[in-house]
């Protein structure tokens, strides 16, 4: 991916039956993480459905990899939906489908591999998200966390440029919630993969901002950072309303002294 | 007027229009997808098991409903109008009765709706909860048209098995209203076949297969649509299944009218 922001909103303005987004602007660097906070209905995952094109906002521009979204046709947007995996609020599952069946969805439907190389490739990324097992299971046989990891194994299975998190870990417990945002952090660092988390729990948030993990051989190392100025890999973005309220580091927004952000972090 | 007057009327008014234009845009959302549904299935992709599926589900599925539905209509046709018949000494004629009333009417018009009530609604809260759990957007996200994939081989299945179904559900009531003829109504068994074979023309035929065909259009369409138009969770989950079966069902006895007097003026009655 190029010097270029992965995601691009300028101005983008949104209304239904009440205004939901007025006027957001933001980018999304190579190699990030962007945490969209805010509360309920303050138009998180339109952001998500925008950048899909699942949405055509009514004024502004919406870029993923400097490609405009907001005029392309169903078609043309195939293209641009091959680089973004997405991980929806409940995982979003196909009940018909196996687990493997679901993994390997995209692959089956490019048909660019054989059903072994597929099969093959599914494997890895249910070995990946620590479901190696569950390969033929039904998704109505597994708990909540599990059908959330099977859900970022579908969306990284085609190897996405950009990963796009839906409430991942809203409704889980926190150390099933932990097992989910280690595994965002494992994409964004071992990968390389740009992200757009959005959740309203702050304690997610922050985890996801805080760790890192690298490679040394064979071992992966998790690390924690004390100081979040050193966590400088993730960018929060805190909209109320419709509008960006907020749009910098963890450490920003943590020292903000803004009344409504000091009520939101309380 | 009275200012309040003016006001209550100019909100009825509001309300009135805001209605209408709600309908005609429901009316061509269900144009539309029909249209697309129809356009993907004569060019691009065809999803072949979807459609197999579906052909069973609508189809095999549907057979113990439409041959028990046949087989009683045919029973009750054959006592109700023998009843009738007596009054002119036409008990004979039993057997030209059920033939007719089956295959142009009865049999296409309650098979349509008896799978309308199995299939049509099943449709309805298939897609809603896929609707409702982000499937259909996870589809497109996945590169799938949610119309190719899920909307074009209902239709399909319900254009080539409502047909199927309807001339299995007209044998047998006709062979039901035998069954009555001979053992209730002591008349003879050939002389019955023989009845329903002079009463059976190819105008009949062209009509009662002409009229599943729409019939079959109609109870898929609605169902998909009012499935892929779910909104208000689980809630509007049952909301689309129920105006699925409702809608459908006015819109099949309504195309019947307009149908059968399309077909009358096409193959009249000799």
């Amino acid at each position: 991916m190029s010097e270029r922001p992965v995601v691009s909103f300028r101005d983008v303005h949104l209304s239904f039956d009440r205004p939901i987004l007025r006027g957001v602007s933001f980018d999304l660097q190579a190699g990030q993480t962007k945490v969209v906070l805010g509360g309920s209905g303050s138009g998180k995952t339109t952001i998500l459905r925008l950048i899909l094109g699942l949405l055509k906002p009514e004024s502004g521009s919406v870029k993923v990899d400097g490609t405009e979204v907001t005029g392309l046709s169903e078609e043309e947007l195939r293209d641009v939906r091959l680089k973004v995996g997405m991980v929806f609020q409940e995982g979003a599952l196909f009940d018909s489908l196996t687990v493997g069946e679901n993994v390997g969805y995209r692959l089956n439907e490019d048909a660019a591999l054989g059903p072994d190389e597929v099969e093959a490739r599914v494997r890895e990324m249910l070995g990946y998200v620590g479901l190696a097992p569950f390969y033929d299971h039904r998704p109505s046989q597994l708990s909540g966390g599990q059908r959330r990891r099977v859900a970022v194994a579908r969306a990284l299975v085609a190897r996405p440029q950009l990963m796009l998190y839906d409430e991942p870990t809203t409704g889980l417990d926190p150390i099933t919630a932990t097992t989910i945002t280690d595994l965002i952090v494992k994409v964004r660092d071992l990968d390389g993969v740009s992200s757009i988390l959005v959740t309203h729990q702050l304690r997610d948030a922050f985890n996801v901002a805080r760790t890192s993990v690298r490679r040394e051989g064979e071992t992966v190392v998790n690390t924690v950072a004390d100081d979040l100025r050193a966590a400088d890999g993730t960018g929060f973005l805190m909209l109320r309303e419709g509008r960006v309220h907020f749009e910098g580091t963890p450490y920003e927004l943590q020292a903000s002294s803004d009344e409504y952000l000091r009520e939101f972090l309380s | 007027m009275a200012p309040r007057t003016r006001a209550l009327v100019a909100d009825l008014g509001r309300r009135f229009t805001y209605l209408l234009k709600d309908k005609v845009r429901a009316v061509q959302d269900y144009v539309l997808l029909s249209t697309r549904a129809l356009l993907s299935l004569a060019s691009g992709r065809r999803y072949v098991p979807e459609i197999v599926v579906q052909m069973d589900s609508l189809g095999v599925q549907s057979l113990s409903i439409v041959v028990l539905t046949g087989m009683f209509t045919g029973m009750v046709l054959a006592l109700q109008s023998a009843a009738s018949l007596d009054v002119f000494g036409a008990r004979p004629y039993v057997g030209r009765l059920v033939c007719v009333s089956m295959v142009r009417e009865l049999g296409p018009v309650l098979t349509a709706l008896m799978v309308t009530g199995r299939v049509g609604s099943g449709m309805a809260a298939e897609l809603g909860s896929m609707v409702v759990t982000q499937q259909i957007d996870a589809l497109r996200v996945l590169g799938t048209d949610p119309v190719r994939k899920l909307v074009a081989p209902r239709l399909l299945a319900g254009v080539v098995m409502v047909p199927i179904l309807t001339v299995i559900s007209d044998a047998l009531g006709i062979f039901g209203g035998g069954l009555i003829s001979v053992f209730s109504l002591k008349l003879n068994w050939t002389y019955y076949w023989r009845s329903v074979a002079e009463a059976l023309v190819l105008n009949d035929l062209a009509m009662g297969l002409s009229k599943p065909i729409v019939f079959g259009f109609i109870l898929t369409s609605v169902g998909c649509y009012m499935g892929l138009t779910t909104t208000g969770g689980t809630q509007g989950v049952g909301v689309a299944t129920t105006r699925s079966v409702v809608v459908a069902s006015v819109l099949i006895l309504a195309s019947d009218f307009f149908m059968t007097k399309l077909l009358l003026i096409l193959f009249p009655v000799v």
